[in-house]
């Protein structure tokens, strides 16, 4: 097990590392001088490239960079969006919103794709069956920014029931989930549809294999044999679909919070982006990266622990 | 020459060929199959023309692709042409706008009651009804519903079937034009996505060994990098535009593709005609495209439409991060990612890209569905 948890989490440092060199020498190819401006003076452009390393050599300042992050955090500066200011400073006060968003969307989407399949699966081939198959298609294929534009418009313009944007000065707990709750729907949809029809299969097949009757037989009642024998097999491999699902959720989430204005790194990338802020960008994307290895590698180790058979042979398809 | 059976006498044997003649030349008394020979793709098509959902999936795609190929020369505007004394306008359908919807009529609120004597602000015949009348600090303040198009003196004989956005852009002309690029975007990302794929994993699986490890590592560490953040990386290093979004869809999208092959080949390449080729000389070349590849032409093609809405999703995605095409061209995301600033003041302006982006992304994963089970049907009700 330990070495399992050891074997992963060096995965994700690897990666990580990768992140970081793509990202470092992606900014650095790029052919103009961040410091190239008609208003500023030659001497405090070379200056400022000489506090930031730029006047040495690429392997050099990669050292720098690598160096900086590691022993330091210091993740560089931002030079456009608020200059001077260090990226990490500007990015800390953004990640609480991002990780609350994306974990409760994804913490909201696993029991409603599990309670949403299973209905499906049981009530196989009635209008309920067909019904939930005909939303789970249209929830796996629109975009969550289509269902977030729809969400805001009606539920917010045509029927007030939720603040148009993220309300960050609110008062309680309760009502920052309010402001929350139509970006968290946003998000939560396509998960469950895909989570519905994963396991709506999962179990159509469980329910019809000879162990179960063999259950059934021994005197169980349906609700029992289901819950006891059919439920556990088909809910292990479940983290095969979840974690690609993370990654979706978390790109989504970059549109949504911009849409609800939710203070998250979403936002803050699409600014840096626009404003053309490549190291604050950088700083972004690299954190952004490591919030998503992070969630795969939790679901990676718990169902390492749930399933011994994960643990030996390494996830594979 | 020995004969076997040796009562056959001599001149019986040695009958000269010429003198041999056929009973019958013309009426060939074989049976012929009543059934036409029906082959891998034929049966599937067969399959799939059976599935309701897949062959309406179809007509919709075929449809979305001719609108998308000719309204935008039909509807009488340029994609890029602005008039921005006509910005913003409500959609208006000839036909339609009789019954009262896309009759190109708002409703204007907070309107000081007497200015709607005034010809200069309200011209002659724009309001069609006043819909809320209060007083604000002592001064009769309405809603007023106008037609729009007159209220803003745009000829009667102009329509725009679904608005115009805040630049005065044909909207009808945008979206389906943008619905072009989007496609092209999809379409010219996956062939190349499936390219790259056969040929990588082509090459891992046929020799397997080494070679394997080493390719088999290299997509495995590329593949454990957040895909929309190589995405994002590689839009910045290669600016705005329709290649760069190929190319940047193209980084990390060919993995899934390669991992099919190579284990298709690891399936086929122990076959024993694959042994027989080998034998008779046939180059590994030949081998790799001709005597393997044909066998996973089935899932490539479904791998190959599923890519597709995942492409039109990441096109989108792009656009609203603002890292899409460049301007004016238009494209699905763009106008969403534009429709998004105004939705509270003119939804059309986001439904009706929504609605289409939505229709084709349905279409698509219903049409690929449909696929995989008529191309693969030991498969079916898999996911």
């Amino acid at each position: 097990m330990f070495k399992y948890i050891l074997g992963r989490f060096g995965a994700m440092l690897l990666t990580l590392f990768l992140v970081m060199t793509l990202s470092f020498w992606i900014i650095r190819l790029m052919p103009m001088s961040i410091f190239e401006h008609p208003d500023v003076h030659p001497t405090i452009q070379k200056m400022l490239e000489e506090q930031m390393h730029l006047d040495k050599p690429m392997y050099m300042q990669y050292y720098y960079f690598i160096e900086g992050i590691i022993t330091e955090g210091d993740f560089g500066t931002s030079v456009k969006i608020r200059p001077g200011m260090s990226a990490f400073e500007i990015i800390e006060s953004r990640i609480p919103p991002t990780v609350l968003l994306n974990v409760v969307s994804l913490l909201f989407s696993i029991p409603m794709g599990i309670i949403v399949g299973t209905i499906a699966a049981l009530k196989r081939g009635k209008w309920i069956d067909t019904l939930i198959s005909f939303l789970i298609v249209i929830c796996i294929s629109v975009p969550s920014f289509v269902f977030a534009s729809l969400l805001q418009y009606t539920f917010t313009f045509k029927l007030p029931w939720f603040p148009t944007l993220y309300d960050s000065a609110a008062g309680s707990f309760a009502a920052m989930m309010h402001s929350l709750t139509l970006p968290i729907i946003a998000l939560a949809l396509n998960p469950i549809a895909t989570i519905a029809r994963y396991l709506r299969g999962e179990l159509i097949e469980t329910l019809s294999s000879e162990y179960l009757l063999l259950a059934r037989t021994k005197g169980l009642t349906r609700a029992q044999a289901t819950v006891r024998h059919a439920f556990r097999n088909s809910l292990v491999p479940i983290a095969n679909t979840i974690i690609p699902l993370i990654t979706g959720v978390m790109g989504g989430s970059l549109v949504v919070e911009k849409m609800f204005a939710v203070p998250g790194m979403g936002g803050q990338l699409i600014d840096s982006i626009l404003a053309g802020d490549h190291f604050l960008t950088v700083a972004l994307l690299i954190f952004y990266s490591a919030i998503s290895l992070c969630t795969v590698l939790i679901i990676d180790i718990s169902y390492g622990i749930i399933d011994p058979r994960i643990r030996i042979g390494g996830r594979k398809e | 020459m020995k004969y076997i059976d040796h009562n056959i006498p001599e001149e019986i044997l040695n009958i000269p060929a010429e003198q041999f003649e056929l009973v019958e030349r013309e009426n060939i008394k074989d049976e012929k199959f009543k059934t036409e020979p029906i082959g891998f793709f034929k049966d599937a098509m067969r399959r799939m023309g059976k599935s309701k959902p897949t062959m309406i999936s179809l007509y919709i795609i075929v449809a979305i692709i001719i609108a998308a190929l000719i309204v935008p020369l039909f509807t009488g505007y340029k994609y890029d042409e602005q008039n921005v004394s006509f910005k913003n306008l409500p959609p208006k359908i000839p036909g339609i706008e009789k019954l009262g919807i896309a009759d190109g009529s708002r409703v204007l609120t907070n309107r000081k009651a007497s200015s709607l004597e005034d010809p200069d602000r309200f011209p002659e015949g724009c309001i069609i009804e006043i819909v809320n009348e209060y007083e604000y600090k002592g001064t009769p303040v309405v809603d007023v519903k106008v037609d729009y198009y007159k209220y803003l003196g745009v000829p009667e004989d102009q329509y725009h079937w679904f608005g115009t956005d805040y630049l005065g852009r044909d909207l009808m002309t945008r979206l389906f034009r943008g619905t072009r690029i989007s496609l092209l975007i999809a379409f010219f990302s996956v062939i190349t996505n499936v390219i790259i794929g056969v040929i990588y994993g082509a090459i891992s699986g046929y020799y397997g060994g080494k070679v394997d490890m080493l390719m088999t590592h290299f997509a495995e560490v590329l593949d454990g990098l957040p895909y929309i953040v190589m995405t994002i990386l590689f839009m910045i290093l290669l600016g705005p535009g329709m290649f760069s979004i190929i190319l940047a869809l193209c980084v990390t999208g060919w993995i899934g593709t390669s991992r099919l092959i190579r284990a298709q080949f690891y399936r086929f390449k122990g076959r024993e005609y694959v042994l027989a080729a080998r034998t008779l000389g046939v180059k590994d070349i030949t081998l790799i495209f001709r005597h393997i590849l044909p066998n996973t032409v089935g899932p490539l093609i479904t791998r190959a439409m599923i890519a597709i809405p995942g492409a039109i999703f990441s096109e989108s995605f792009l656009a609203y991060i603002g890292l899409g095409i460049s301007p004016p061209e238009p494209s699905i995301g763009i106008l969403l990612a534009d429709g998004q600033n105004v939705l509270l003041q003119y939804p059309n302006q986001t439904l009706f890209p929504a609605i289409l982006i939505s229709l084709l992304m349905i279409a698509f994963n219903l049409f690929a569905n449909g696929l995989r089970d008529a191309l693969d049907p030991s498969q079916r009700g898999e996911e």
